[in-house]
């Protein structure tokens, strides 16, 4: 067995997401040597897998890729993906430490020339969580078009060991006995940016627990709407009609005590805005309804944002979705009571319902790191209001939906804060 | 190391990952067989006219959801493409 390695940096990112990325690139630029690790095969985090961003409409791959190449290609920044993060405190004033393992890709990054021939050549089709489970990948594969590093990985859960990949890699990079390699990174100061997920679809039982057809989550909505996505266009996934009538669910998991999210995740509002709005461009001639509670247009420009919406001719109905069952001709069936108008229990069927579902941290410290979180599991600032990314520990900072759920410009913002509180950090030390 | 000798250790050691990974390769190997029967079905289907995804589910007798899987998946890896509107369904049609 190798040697086990330890690296050494100025400063340590946990999630290589915008937030990390953003904290990384501040940090390099300022000449600090900055390793960013991510438990996922490439970085980017969600920003990369959205279509377009709210309230600009920007294409989200087309504003996030340059930032992921600009870290990739920096001379003070080394990307360490597809990594588990094994602990993390800090031992002494100077010293943060990280123990990592370097998980097996099956391939060898320093050989392979991301050709992709490997992934053409494997005859094994796995359902594909990026693009929403709506198609499939190869057993081996580079998870998408944008990934970086443009290395595949090998799923062994689903390899045959045909041998076909081995055989039509130009460069010999197959390595089907690769084996995961601790290593460890010391610094001097440490970002968490360790981001979210969604609630899941299958908490609320009166929402169909992800057994209906046609109800489908924001993100796999965000898939379906993107360029690249499984269809290459808005597809009703259970028979490849163009749907004419399209609705979304809000605080389908936020702001429900018996879901133990009691919090407003934030974007979920203007999500479903930006999304409805792209949809009727998509889709002239579809009906859009959002079921909402009330619309929280929190931003610059986000309430203009809004408004546009209603003008464009989305519809907004005032009301709490009781239940969601199977309709006629495989429309889900949307039963709540309208808070506005007549009032009363009201019935309607759509091609496609979206659940803006609620917005959970990803990772939990417990038994990693003594990091401090809130009762909702978020990453706890010790000074919310003067300064919101000082963590308990000295020198660990947080940055991005870690620390609570936000949009991408507060993250942003957030993420360039944490950046000047580690370099000032390292700074003190001197 | 001699070429031959390389070779040897080489198949040993194939020998072991597949005996430690008899169960994934056992189920990827059934998994393919399944898959490769829906594929050659849904080319023979495809083999005449574009065909919307109700329509190669009849012939093919299988569930809509799942000829629409196999159809995004083989278009994705550039064996099927997208072809004229029909209604509210587009047809399908083989690239080769
Ligand atoms: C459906 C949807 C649509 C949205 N649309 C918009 C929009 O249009 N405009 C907008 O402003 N905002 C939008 N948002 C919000 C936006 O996605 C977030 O603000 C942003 O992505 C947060 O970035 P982040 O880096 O904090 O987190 P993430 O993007 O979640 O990144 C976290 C990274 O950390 C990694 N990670 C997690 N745990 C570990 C660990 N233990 N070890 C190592 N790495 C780890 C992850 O793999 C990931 O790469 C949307 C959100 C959703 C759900
Ligand atoms: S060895 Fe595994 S990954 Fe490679 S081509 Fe065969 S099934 Fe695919
Ligand atoms: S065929 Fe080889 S070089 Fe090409 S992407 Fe696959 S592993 Fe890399």
């Amino acid at each position: 067995m190798k040697a086990k390695r330890d690296l050494q940096f100025d400063a340590i990112v946990i999630g290589g997401g915008i937030a990390g990325l953003q904290s990384a690139l501040d940090l390099g630029d300022q000449g600090y040597t900055v390793a960013v690790v991510d438990k996922d095969a490439t970085i980017g985090g969600k920003m990369i897998r959205l279509s377009k961003v709210f309230p600009t409409l920007d294409c989200a791959s087309c504003i996030t890729t340059p930032k992921m190449s600009s870290a990739a290609h920096h001379e003070n920044i080394t990307l360490f993906t597809y990594c588990t993060l094994n602990n993390l405190d800090r031992q002494t004033p100077d010293k943060v430490v990280a123990q990592l393992i370097q998980e097996a890709r099956y391939v060898d990054p320093e050989k392979c020339i991301g050709c992709r021939k490997c992934e053409y050549g494997c005859p094994v089709y796995v359902e594909d969580d990026e693009q929403g489970g709506f198609n499939m990948r190869k057993a081996i594969y580079i998870p998408f078009s944008n990934a970086i590093p443009q290395i595949p990985l090998l799923d062994v859960e689903n390899c045959s060991l045909c041998g076909k990949c081995a055989k039509v890699c130009p460069t010999d990079a197959i390595r089907y006995d690769m084996k995961p390699e601790e290593f460890s990174i010391t610094a001097k100061t440490a970002v968490l940016a360790t981001g979210f997920e969604l609630s899941s679809m299958e908490q609320k039982p009166q929402y169909g627990l992800d057994r209906l057809q046609n109800v489908v989550s924001s993100m796999q909505m965000e898939r379906l709407l993107a360029p690249h996505g499984p269809y290459n266009r808005v597809l009703r996934p259970s028979d490849g009609k163009e749907p004419d009538s399209i609705a979304y669910v809000q605080c389908a998991g936020s702001r429900d005590e018996s879901l133990g999210i009691p919090y407003c995740s934030r974007v979920c509002c203007m999500y479903a805005i930006k999304q409805a709005m792209l949809l009727s461009g998509a889709l002239p001639l579809a009906d859009i309804t959002i079921y909402y509670m009330d619309i929280r247009a929190f931003g610059k420009g986000y309430e203009q944002f809004y408004q546009n919406a209603k003008a464009m001719g989305i519809e907004f109905v005032k009301a709490k979705v009781a239940k969601i069952t199977q309709g006629e001709n495989q429309t889900a069936k949307l039963r709540y009571e309208d808070q506005e108008g007549n009032g009363g229990v009201m019935e309607r069927e759509h091609d496609l319902v979206i659940l803006s579902l609620g917005i959970v941290p990803q990772w939990d410290p417990e038994g990693i790191c003594s990091v401090g979180c809130g009762q909702d599991g978020f990453i706890k600032s010790i000074m919310p209001k003067i300064a919101p990314t000082v963590t308990n520990i000295d020198g660990v900072y947080t940055a991005g939906v870690a620390a609570g759920p936000k949009d991408i410009v507060d993250t942003i913002t957030e993420a360039g804060a944490a950046a000047m509180e580690a370099s000032n950090y390292m700074k003190s030390l001197a | 190391m001699s070429e031959e000798k390389k070779q040897s250790t080489a198949t040993t050691d194939m020998k072991k990952l597949r005996q430690e990974r008899k169960e994934y390769i056992s189920g990827a190997r059934d998994k393919m067989k399944g898959q490769n029967k829906i594929i050659k079905a849904l080319k023979e289907a495809l083999s005449g006219d574009p065909k919307t995804i109700p329509e190669l589910a009849e012939i093919m007798g299988m569930k809509t959801d799942t000829v629409l899987m196999y159809v995004s998946t083989l278009k994705r890896y550039g064996i099927i493409g997208e072809g004229p509107k029909d209604g509210d369904y587009f047809k399908y049609e083989l690239t080769k």
